[in-house]
């Protein structure tokens, strides 16, 4: 044999466990998706296209874009920035900085579910602590804000009950789950940062810090935000977990938390419908592609600089 | 060109640096030892040492990078040790170049202009130059100036990862330069080149120097860029400026031994001898006259390479170990008896030898250098060479 085949030997493996766990999975969805399929039943029927067309017409399917996208466009940005502020102020301290880190990165570590029930317990309309706070402040300079005195005269909010605080209250806790990590990923950032630039700033006449924010340390950190905002969309669309856990039958009042994620686990897993799954799957898929493509064409086109 | 040259001299006419009594710690390691050193205007100063001599640290303390313990920083007669380095009115190129990885060439030698020239709402991105339509055409007009001077105007629209490491020292030069600083302090810039463009740039940096007429404060390990570039050199150690003064003087005229030792590649020879106070010098076994008259004492003799001749008659002689060959010169690396280390001698190519073999060398007893016990210079009186 003139020509060695080990490259097979070599590319072979990590392509395999790609088809058989990444590629024919997503195939079958893609398939899936297209039928009335359901787990027990011995066969299906192809339904072409009827899937998705519900997907993009029933009012519960709208409820669930609107809910995704109002959790990802509160807690995208959100977190982003609290964890650029953050990784800043941490990076600009010298001794308590690690204990920052620590006490900012512990969210992230904790199990969600468990950390779920503490915040049910905290937002409780009653005995929670949250509106037990807000109650206290009731007769004081508080009042002659609008929405604090009605709070005051009735009761505050039910905040995880309520229809139209549910899903800010849920994206509330998700910021304040997500934003360590995105802080984690930019003190990375920051300390690639060579200090000579900033002695090169300084200089140059950069007095405030905010010259240098502009001049330096936000440029620099280009490829760092393109990263953290990929990977914030990517969580954001995922989540679930939170949702299970405080709306365990069907997302929340009216529905008006009932994410992505949670829709394709009521409806494949729960109701066993099996297509209608596959296909707000394949749409989800989708946004992730959408935001991908977007983060590669960053990386190539604006933050290449070396 | 002219009128960059005319813009440098006029804001440089009065500058005039002065460090007094710098001291300065890293915790408990101390870096600089009450430092002083005064510096004229339009002087190309080197500070020059080994690795970890502080002579960066005392370039950022005038630069204001860096906060002297004590001691006081003067910039033309102005005490400037409490203001920051942006109102210090100096220009820095850095060992990295330090350029904005995301700023094209242009930018980057904009950027000093921009901070100082322009207002928040001139310095607005897209609606800036619209707003300071002028002081931004003056700017575009001051880096095309400064560009074609240093021959870097097809570059101004590349980013600083397309250019080579000459290029970007290039540009790290037109950023200082686009202002009229009061003095161009350089933190060894030449030294992420390569030889050859190393030894280009210094003929280079000596004729910007000519042309601007501005002070330049140069930071080397490099002894040959300071022996060839500057009009003073200060040569530190151990937190301590040992000597300042004209190259050739501290070359020919070291004050103490880690000087001498320090300045001249190769090496000057140190060997064992003795003054012996009648005019006398003992070295390796054979006695000459020196202009030494004084108390009797044991010496460290200094001898440069090419301070040593070959010579049939010559009193000295050696095997050769080693033979570098430099083209016009020749290094002899011989073995003497009685020396403790090699004794390298320079030869013209001609009168070279071979390895093994045995060559007979003498020197000028005029052209030694005598040093004590602690290393301090022996000063012979009336010298021929003596200079100062």
């Amino acid at each position: 044999m003139p020509q060695s085949r080990a490259y097979i030997w070599f590319v072979g493996p990590a392509l395999l466990l790609m088809f058989v766990i990444l590629l024919i999975p997503i195939l079958i969805a893609g398939g899936l998706s297209l039928t009335d399929y359901s787990l027990g039943n011995s066969g299906a029927s192809f339904v072409g296209l009827e899937n998705y067309e519900r997907i993009f017409t029933r009012s519960t399917y709208e409820k669930m874009f609107g809910a995704t996208f109002r959790y990802v466009f509160v807690v995208v940005p959100l977190t982003v920035g609290l964890g650029l502020g953050a990784a800043l102020l941490i990076h600009s301290l010298g001794r308590f900085g690690d204990l920052y880190k620590t006490i900012y990165f512990l969210p992230v570590m904790a199990a969600l579910i468990a950390m779920a029930i503490v915040w049910e317990f905290a937002f409780h309309p009653t005995i929670g602590i949250v509106n037990a706070t807000l109650e206290r402040g009731c007769g004081t300079v508080l009042e002659r804000w609008g929405w604090y005195a009605q709070g005051c005269a009735r009761t505050f909010p039910l905040w995880l009950n309520d229809r139209d605080y549910a899903i800010w209250t849920v994206s509330f806790i998700g910021v304040w789950q997500g934003f360590g990590f995105n802080m984690v990923l930019y003190l990375a950032g920051l300390t690639s940062i060579p200090p000579s630039l900033y002695d090169a700033a300084e200089m140059d006449g950069a007095k405030r810090g905010w010259d240098r924010f502009r001049l330096v340390t936000w440029p620099l950190l280009g490829p760092t935000t393109v990263f953290v905002v990929t990977i914030s969309f990517i969580r954001s669309f995922q989540v679930f977990d939170m949702v299970e856990a405080f709306y365990p039958q069907g997302g929340g009042p009216s529905k008006s938390v009932y994410v992505m994620m949670f829709a394709i686990y009521e409806k494949g897993i729960q109701q066993n419908l099996m297509g209608i799954g596959a296909a707000i799957t394949v749409v989800f898929l989708c946004f992730v592609m959408i935001l991908t493509l977007i983060q590669r064409w960053f990386v190539e086109r604006r933050t290449h600089y070396v | 060109m002219h009128s960059a040259a005319t813009r440098l001299r006029r804001g440089a006419l009065m500058s005039q640096i002065s460090l007094k009594s710098i001291t300065k710690a890293f915790g408990d390691t101390p870096v600089l030892n009450d430092v002083s050193l005064d510096i004229e205007d339009g002087e190309f100063v080197t500070l020059v040492g080994p690795s970890g001599c502080g002579k960066s640290t005392l370039l950022r303390i005038l630069a204001g990078l860096e906060a002297a313990d004590a001691g006081q920083v003067a910039i033309q007669g102005r005490d400037v040790t409490a203001i920051r380095p942006a109102d210090r009115n100096l220009a820095m190129v850095f060992q990295s170049y330090a350029l904005y990885p995301h700023l094209s060439v242009a930018q980057n030698m904009m950027t000093p202009l921009r901070m100082r020239d322009l207002d928040r709402a001139g310095r607005l991105p897209l609606i800036g130059p619209l707003i300071a339509r002028a002081a931004h055409r003056k700017m575009r007009d001051q880096v095309a100036e400064v560009a074609e001077t240093l021959q870097i105007t097809p570059l101004l629209d590349r980013k600083p990862g397309q250019l080579s490491g000459g290029q970007r020292q290039r540009v790290a030069l037109g950023r200082a330069m686009v202002r009229a600083p009061v003095a161009f302090l350089m933190d060894e810039p030449l030294s992420n080149l390569d030889a050859a463009l190393r030894v280009h740039m210094r003929a280079e940096l000596s004729e910007l120097h000519r042309r601007l007429q501005a002070t330049f404060v140069y930071v080397t390990h490099d002894q040959a860029e300071a022996l060839t570039m500057s009009d003073r050199m200060a040569v530190m150690m151990h937190g301590d400026i040992l000597q300042v003064g004209p190259p050739n003087d501290i070359y020919l005229n070291p004050a103490s031994l880690d000087v001498a030792r320090f300045i001249g590649s190769p090496q000057i020879n140190t060997l064992p001898g003795e003054l012996n106070g009648a005019g006398g010098l003992d070295l390796l076994g054979v006695t000459s006259d020196t202009r030494y008259v004084g108390t009797r004492q044991a010496v460290t003799v200094g001898l440069r390479p090419e301070h040593l001749n070959l010579a049939q008659q010559g009193r000295l002689s050696g095997i050769v170990r080693h033979s570098e060959n430099l083209g016009a010169d020749v290094f002899l690396r011989l073995e003497v008896g009685g020396a403790p280390a090699p004794v390298v001698l320079r030869a013209a190519p001609a009168d070279a030898r071979g390895r093994g073999e045995r060559v007979a060398f003498d020197f000028d007893p005029n052209d030694a250098l005598f040093f004590d016990a602690n290393g301090a210079r022996v000063m012979v009186p009336n010298a021929a060479r003596e200079v100062a």
